[in-house]
């Protein structure tokens, strides 16, 4: 089953994201991933992603790195080198940074059509793995008109999540414990 | 009448021309002005037709009781912006106030308010409840 995450930040969605991917391969006995999208830019970056994988750890989940072009990551390898299986369970977390990483490039430009690609790519990786859990960031309630990249971001992010809503069996809303399902 | 409201980019338009079978036709799209055209079914993008209240100094609740009756066969479209981070700019700030304030009015009035996430509806008032 595929299934769309959204809410605001800091809200437990992640945690409940991961939940949801770990119980999902137990019940299948598949293999379960964790797309880890963050490339590290600097020590802040490197000290959160440690953060990260000691919070994952105990749960079980192989990491792949992959910070683009994502369906790379059905054709490759994990972190300890096991190759990757398409028919397991991926947590992706988050599209908000694969995003950012296929939007703002290392030398400096900006690819402004990074969010239709995104969006295609995306919908593929849902319908090739079939169990894949896509953790999302709601940043569409601000009360002021953005510069034009930010909006673009926005906007970019927005044809993403509905994109992906449209496609995943289950689309949740996250606020504060609350869950609600919309599908 | 009819409140649908969600964040930017949702498809709150797409949603409530599918779900209500309408068209691009049926749809008026507020500018700053402070005033309405209600010779069409639907009226989107009410946030704008707040911020040229707050500019000029009017509160948009009490223009939009104004039209009275008027607005019963509606569907209005508002872009919730009350989520955000608190803007530099006053009038901005006075926007996002006064849109909150406009929407808990017409939810008030409305039979039944939605609220579209990803494209996707929430009926989060029925005809009949208050």
């Amino acid at each position: 089953m595929n299934i769309f995450i959204s809410g605001g930040c800091k809200n437990g969605k992640s945690y409940h994201a991961q939940e949801l991917a770990r119980d999902m391969s137990r019940e299948k006995s598949l293999p379960l991933y964790y797309l880890a999208t963050m490339i590290p830019a600097d020590d802040e970056d490197r000290a959160r992603i440690k953060r990260h994988l000691s919070e994952r750890d105990g749960w079980g989940f192989e990491t792949i790195e992959q910070g683009r072009n994502i369906c790379y990551a059905l054709d490759g390898t994990t972190s300890s080198g096991e190759k990757v299986s398409a028919q397991g369970v991926f947590l992706l977390d988050s599209v908000t940074a694969l995003l950012s990483n296929e939007m703002f490039l290392p030398d400096g430009t900006v690819d402004e059509t990074a969010g239709e690609r995104l969006a295609a790519e995306l919908s593929a990786f849902a319908s090739r793995t079939g169990n894949t859990v896509f953790v999302s960031d709601y940043i569409y309630s601000d009360a002021r008109v953005f510069d034009a990249y930010t909006e673009n971001y926005r906007k970019s992010l927005a044809l993403i999540d509905r994109t992906l809503a449209a496609v995943c069996d289950q689309v949740i809303e996250v606020a504060y414990g609350f869950k609600y399902l919309y599908k | 009448m009819i409140l649908i409201f969600g964040g930017a980019y949702q498809g709150k338009l797409e949603y409530a021309l599918e779900k209500f079978s309408l068209s691009e036709k049926d749809v008026y799209s507020c500018e700053e002005r402070s005033c309405l055209d209600l010779s069409f079914k639907v009226i989107n993008n009410l946030e704008n037709f707040v911020m040229a209240c707050v500019k000029e100094g009017l509160e948009a609740k009490e223009l939009l009781d104004e039209y009275g009756d008027a607005l019963e066969d509606k569907i209005i479209i508002v872009t919730d912006i009350s989520q955000g981070i608190v803007p530099m700019d006053q009038n901005e700030r006075w926007w996002r106030e006064m849109t909150g304030r406009t929407m808990l009015y017409l939810s008030r009035r409305a039979d039944r308010v939605i609220r579209v996430f990803c494209g996707l509806g929430q009926e989060i008032k029925s005809q009949g409840e208050y």
